[in-house]
């Protein structure tokens, strides 16, 4: 598999870019006719999508008119990789959990994909943020 | 997102349905500032089938200001892909969390009487 | 008829404490995670749906149990709150509990019933209430009764608490030595009182005295003696001239050269004394000694070595990789990025390329089949870099700087002792395997190995 789509940077297209997720994550199970913990397994990538376009189109720079979000999908034997990139300012990647007792409100989204994906990485790339995410279908949860 | 409010056991109950994510997050907030709920309120999650870190956040906000002036919110009638958020963010040990409406709101009645 | 589990992180505390990396509920017992136990027994009484309650966290145990589908019940989890009396629970889960009968098991209890026996009509002959209690939990049964006219009392069953580390052990020897077999135990098992499980290998002159459980991918070495009374887990080593007597030794655990294991529980590098709770971290001085001795007298003639190996490898390369890495590159299938990777102990850090090709068409399968991914790796051994066999190469994060601490001997290596022993490619599995090497590795051993590697890094490919 290796598909790509690109995206306008804005709120309202995050369910388009978490929909394609979970299709990808689908098809690319059914290729591998793999049946069991499917559910699980395109529910991570729904999230993880879900949660790394929503940050691009929080911290996108409104001055800039055409900003897009690119939503890659590649997959190496039984592992699917999504890669999403913006043209944001860099970010610091926070992955520890929030202290649950004082009620946050922000924080979960980058941990629950480290506790999502087998593999997370975090690059600079042209100006702007890659994160590349991958998981095998195989044994999955770590 | 469609929101609906009604009254079980003198307790409201809030029916988000479709996604909670970050970009019908405002909705729901928009909603719970407008509307006059019982202190304790049950959210019923049963027409929520997808639940992101924003949605998580905004159920968490709540809980905490309805807290903080003595009520709660008791969560009700959560899917699988819901629970596990809750799950894997640790946030489930905040919440009393049923599988059934009228137990939730009998559960809060009995809270909300007891304050 | 349904089945709810109730646990609290109060009633498993002590498990936490003695063995920090397992979860509760799936601490085995005799090689069987306790919670495969009342999955059995939810099953022998009839029930075809489970549910998990618990104010702990539950992921691990349901990656374990999925969905349930393969002991042919539905399992589901449900999170509570520590302060909950059971009335408050079973409100909890009215929705699931609501039509028909159910078992609620309370509190980290062994429930001793025989496998031989079906439970059904027992249970829809019991009345509604408390069945049995014990100091660690209880049993008891919701909703009405089928057969409301013949209202029996007496449970053809027992429970029992499992909260020391003491219960614990002694339980694990009871089931051990219990020749009628009341529970399914994993592993092959074609006389009495002996179970043992795939990839077992045990050396010239090692002995095996049952009663016995053994796990999988098991390396007994030779003058080893296991037995009686051995719990020997999945993906242990029991290296020479070692003895494991009336001894549980749980998953991914190195049992040293000589060392005499009586009466205890073995568990990473811990032996835990059962009876008082004390524990000692085990100092194994061979392996200690092992990894001094190669990391000072010999690192020259490793460096030789290890060159004049991956020189022959290059070579051998040379000609396929010319030819099929354009046609690769190409096709896209060959993918490159480059990972900031631990080169040794002590934490310093190496830039590599890591490799993976796409697999379709035969020429993929050539290149994988030759392991040209690792061509580009080869090089950096020559430039002292790398070793040719040792550890995989483990990505510089501040997380992994733990893991290497408890990696002696670790070295990144462009394939890896695990490659070589054909081992499960896991973080755990893999470590206890390299850690064998580091501490047994022989400049020498080292060629063999990997060939080995090569070789079985052939073998996987041809597997379709």
């Amino acid at each position: 598999m290796n598909t790509t789509i690109i995206l306008p940077a804005e709120m309202r297209y995050l369910r388009l870019a978490t929909i394609t997720a979970w299709t990808a994550a689908e098809i690319f199970t059914d290729t591998l006719e793999i049946k069991e913990g499917v559910h699980d397994f395109c529910h991570a990538f729904e999230l993880s999508v879900c949660e790394t376009f929503s940050n691009s189109v929080r911290y996108a720079d409104p001055a800039n008119e055409e900003k897009n979000v690119t939503i890659c999908f590649s997959s190496c034997n039984d592992s699917l990789t999504v890669s999403v990139s913006d043209t944001n300012p860099p970010f610091d990647p926070v992955t520890s959990l929030p202290d649950i007792n004082s009620y946050p409100e922000k924080g979960f989204g980058l941990f629950m994909i480290h506790q999502l994906m087998d593999e997370v990485t975090y690059t600079r790339e042209k100006g702007g943020n890659l994160i590349t995410m991958t998981k095998s279908a195989g044994k999955h949860e770590k | 997102m469609i929101i609906s409010e009604k009254i079980i056991s003198n307790i409201s109950v809030l029916t988000p349905e479709g996604s909670l994510d970050a970009a019908t997050v405002p909705q729901l907030k928009n909603f719970t500032a407008k509307s006059e709920v019982t202190p304790t309120l049950v959210l019923n999650l049963s027409g929520v089938d997808f639940l992101d870190s924003s949605g998580l956040g905004a159920i968490v906000g709540m809980a905490r200001n309805k807290r903080e002036s003595g009520g709660d919110v008791v969560l009700a009638c959560m899917n699988d892909k819901v629970r596990k958020v809750f799950e894997i963010t640790q946030v489930a040990r905040l919440f009393h969390i049923f599988d059934d409406l009228e137990a939730a709101a009998g559960y809060a009645e009995k809270q909300q009487k007891s304050l | 008829m349904k089945t709810i589990i109730v646990i609290r992180e109060k009633d498993y505390r002590w498990v936490r404490h003695v063995f920090p990396d397992i979860h509760p509920l799936l601490l085995p017992i005799c090689n069987k995670p306790y919670i495969e136990f009342l999955i059995d027994f939810s099953v022998l009484s009839g029930s075809r749906e489970i549910r998990l309650a618990s104010d702990g966290p539950l992921g691990e145990v349901e990656a374990y149990c999925e969905n349930g589908s393969r002991w042919g019940v539905q399992t589901s989890y449900a999170s509570i709150q520590g302060t909950d009396d059971l009335e408050v629970v079973l409100e909890k889960n009215r929705h699931f509990c609501s039509d028909g009968r159910s078992l609620v098991i309370n509190g980290m209890v062994f429930i001793n019933y025989d496998q031989k026996q079906e439970y059904k009509t027992v249970f829809a002959s019991l009345p509604a209430g408390e069945l049995l209690s014990c100091s660690g939990g209880s049993l008891m049964l919701t909703g009405v009764p089928e057969n409301s006219g013949s209202i029996s009392r007496s449970c053809p069953f027992s429970i029992s608490s499992i909260d020391s580390v003491s219960l614990y052990y002694n339980l694990s020897i009871d089931i051990l030595n219990d020749a009628s077999t009341p529970y399914v135990l994993p592993g092959y098992n074609n006389e009495e009182l002996c179970h043992i499980g795939r990839n077992v290998i045990i050396g010239k002159s090692a002995e095996i005295r049952k009663p016995v459980v053994i796990g999988d991918n098991v390396q007994i070495q030779g003058g080893a003696v296991v037995g009686p009374g051995a719990v020997i887990g999945s993906n242990v080593i029991i290296d020479r001239e070692s003895s494991v007597i009336r001894s549980v030794v749980l998953a991914h655990t190195y049992i040293g050269e000589q060392l005499e294991v009586e009466d205890k529980i073995a568990a990473g590098n811990m032996l835990i004394e059962p009876e008082s709770g004390a524990s000692l971290a085990i100092e194994d001085p061979h392996l200690l000694t092992g990894i001094k001795k190669s990391g000072a007298t010999v690192p020259f003639l490793r460096y030789l070595l290890h060159t004049l190996v991956a020189l022959t490898i290059v070579v051998f390369q040379l000609i396929p990789f010319l030819l099929l890495f354009p046609v690769l590159k190409l096709q896209g299938k060959w993918k490159q990025r480059m990972q900031e990777c631990f080169a040794d102990m002590s934490g310093k850090t190496l830039k590599l390329s890591e490799t993976a090709i796409e697999t379709g068409g035969p020429i993929s399968t050539i290149a994988a089949f030759l392991s040209l991914d690792r061509f580009f790796l080869l090089f950096r051994v020559l430039a002292g870099q790398l070793a040719v066999i040792g550890s995989r190469p483990v990505p510089a994060t501040s997380e992994n700087r733990d893991l290497l601490n408890r990696m002696p001997g670790y070295r990144a290596g462009v394939f890896s002792y695990a490659e070589a022993e054909d081992w499960p490619v896991e973080a755990d599995d893999m470590a206890i395997v390299e850690r064998f090497y580091a501490a047994q590795g022989k400049p020498l051993r080292d060629i063999t190995l990997t060939m080995k590697a090569l070789f079985n890094r052939i073998h996987d490919k041809s597997l379709p």
